[in-house]
């Protein structure tokens, strides 16, 4: 049983670290990315041919996914530059349609440069076995998984809560016409957290890439998962993100458990029971 | 656009259409028929989208219930009622589209009406994965194309081309009726509704109903397309409801473009020459497709359909001749049974 909360813990520490950059960028300029995910995945290619098949040491593994996440920011700005300052005045549906675009192309690159055969990198030394826990049997990476995921969210909540960049990009998401009106120079700040949005992606890629079978279409999976977990947070919340991460973690395993034979079904039944019912997620203001 | 220009050209695709296993090879025959079926599936979600405005994620569900209806019942030798069989599958994807529309258009729209069919398309596909009566992860193969009577005629689709043909008249059909169903009071209302759903409401509309019927419609059509693909493709997969297909009438419909009524098939046709031409380089394929879409999102919202009426309209800024016009026209009324 442990075992198992366990196990959807990891599940929900991973899928918020790429939700995070999900969220983010939905505050600040109401897209839905759907160029993520294969953002995300970048970041995982980027760091397996930093550190190789067999990673050295967990600190070349760590220092890899922040060089990683520095690289895809740096695309992230790129991108917003070409495609998303033009179309974020556009109908919904415009911009999610340039995002899949987006997409295209970054699986395109991958599949060009990292071919379509899968890899695999094992973790590190010192991440690999596990631990005894009391009774049950904890992988170490599972633990590095999660304590990942709870760091990153207390730095994203305390730089958004407390320092003054979080507070000039949460007035922004807020109301962009009165953050402008009150002299804020909305471009400016618009890039950085794009770019910080895309970072996450990165980083995320970086640090979940142990224990993950690399393929061009690992953006896809983590995609729909983390707009599961940003929806049923509330759109644009870093707070509603985290606490839905764990409770998706935990109907998903709760759904390995009491029907192993259809796996993955409990989260899009959640993602739906809450689409219905409370439509503007855990944490959501009301908002549409 | 100039409704004899139209008229040629629809007349001469639709020939060019139904003399092309006289000329081409079975494989890129196999895909011509195939993009046939996606743009009535495209036409299809246009009808929700362009329409009603409206964007649902899912269809690819509806899509793989019409395919999967057809399927079963094929393989359980019910070939002699096909044409029945299409309205069966038909008349599940309208039902399964209504129940989720009852509930869905009541509590959501946009993005999260996006998500939400998305979401339930999903998990329909994890279910036909784990389904051992259907096939679970390796599908239903071997499905016949099927040979039934019609009063006394007889017509065996299993040999030759003659599927082809019988697939080409069908979505021909389908397109019809789709045409005929929103050029009715029923598609002028469904645009009010997309412009201004309020002031529309305040007209005496019910909007909710309105939206809902759109939705039904969708998903029939949908699952029609489904259900022909099934003994085109002679093999039905759960592969065929997921993201991707799900996207891909999007796709042609954003390609074509969602203002006009034949967008979304001139996207398909499109679309699937694009990937035709790029078959062979890995990689290079999703880039070139992701940089036409960029580029038409960015450059031409209106899709090819706007773009070429614009420059149709370019060339020709006043009312074309009544002469040329009545020539063209005529002509085209003898070409036509």
């Amino acid at each position: 049983m442990l075992f198992a909360i366990i196990n959807s813990l990891t599940t929900g520490m991973a899928v918020f670290l790429v939700a995070a950059g999900l969220t983010l960028i939905y505050g600040v300029m109401r897209i839905l990315n759907f160029a993520h995910g294969a953002f995300f995945m970048v970041g995982a290619y980027l760091v397996s041919s930093m550190v190789g098949q067999a990673p050295p040491s967990t600190l070349a593994l760590a220092a890899a996914a922040i060089l990683a996440a520095f690289i895809v920011g740096l695309f992230g700005l790129v991108v917003q530059r070409v495609v998303l300052k033009r179309v974020q005045d556009a109908d919904e549906h415009y911009m999610l349609i340039a995002t899949f675009a987006v997409m295209l192309i970054c699986v395109g690159v991958v599949k060009l440069i990292w071919g379509l055969e899968f890899l695999s990198v094992s973790p590190p030394p010192g991440l690999e076995g596990g631990n005894m826990l009391g009774p049950v049997f904890v992988p170490t990476f599972s633990i590095f998984v999660i304590v990942c995921g709870v760091l990153a969210f207390l730095l994203l909540e305390l730089l958004l809560q407390r320092s003054w960049a979080g507070k000039m990009l949460t007035a922004m998401s807020r109301d962009r016409l009165m953050a402008q009106l009150m002299g804020l120079n909305v471009p400016v700040w618009m890039m950085v957290a794009v770019g910080c949005s895309f970072a996450l992606a990165g980083l995320a890629g970086g640090l979940l890439l142990p224990n993950q079978t690399l393929s061009p279409v690992l953006g896809d999976q983590f995609l729909l998962m983390s707009f599961a977990t940003i929806i049923v947070g509330g759109l644009g919340s870093i707070r509603g993100a985290f606490l839905a991460a764990i409770l998706l973690g935990l109907i998903d395993g709760f759904n390995a458990i009491a029907f192993p034979n259809i796996p993955g079904v409990g989260i899009y039944i959640g993602l739906v029971f809450f689409l219905l019912v409370r439509p503007n997620g855990i944490l959501g203001e009301e908002q549409i | 656009m100039n409704p004899a220009i139209k008229a040629t050209l629809l007349v001469l695709s639709a020939l060019v259409l139904l003399a092309l296993p006289l000329w081409v090879n079975p494989g890129l025959l196999h895909l011509v028929g195939v993009t046939i079926v996606m743009g009535v599936f495209a036409v299809a979600w246009n009808l929700l989208f362009g329409y009603a405005g409206l964007a649902s994620f899912g269809s690819g569900g509806l899509f793989s219930i019409g395919a999967y209806f057809m399927a079963v019942m094929l393989r359980a030798g019910w070939q002699d009622g096909f044409l029945l069989l299409i309205l069966v599958s038909m008349a599940a994807g309208g039902l399964v589209a209504f129940l989720v529309g009852a509930i869905a258009l009541r509590r959501s729209s946009g993005i999260y009406l996006a998500i939400l069919t998305l979401a339930l398309s999903e998990v329909l596909r994890l279910f036909l994965m784990r389904w051992h009566w259907i096939g679970a992860e390796d599908g239903l193969p071997n499905i016949v194309r099927p040979s039934f009577s019609i009063g006394i005629a007889r017509v065996d689709l299993s040999n030759g081309h003659s599927y082809y043909w019988f697939l080409c008249l069908a979505c021909a059909a389908m397109v019809a009726i789709m045409w005929w169903i929103l050029h009715s009071p029923l598609g002028r209302t469904l645009r009010a509704i997309r412009l201004d759903p309020e002031r529309t409401a305040f007209m005496g509309v019910n909007v909710y109903g309105y939206k809902l019927a759109a939705f039904t419609l969708s998903g029939i059509f949908a699952a029609g397309a489904g259900a022909l693909y099934a003994p085109w493709a002679q093999i039905v997969t759960p592969d065929l409801g997921n993201m991707t297909r799900s996207v891909q009438p999007i796709l042609y419909t954003l390609l074509g473009g969602a203002s006009s009524f034949w967008g979304p098939l001139i996207g398909a046709f499109s679309f699937s020459a694009i990937e035709y031409a790029t078959r062979t380089l890995v990689g290079i394929q999703e880039i070139i497709t992701g940089a036409i879409l960029l580029v038409i999102i960015l450059v031409f919202p209106t899709g090819i359909a706007g773009a070429f009426s614009r420059f149709v309209g370019a060339l020709m800024p006043s009312e074309p001749s009544s002469r040329h016009g009545s020539s063209v026209a005529s002509a085209v009324r003898t070409e036509t049974p």
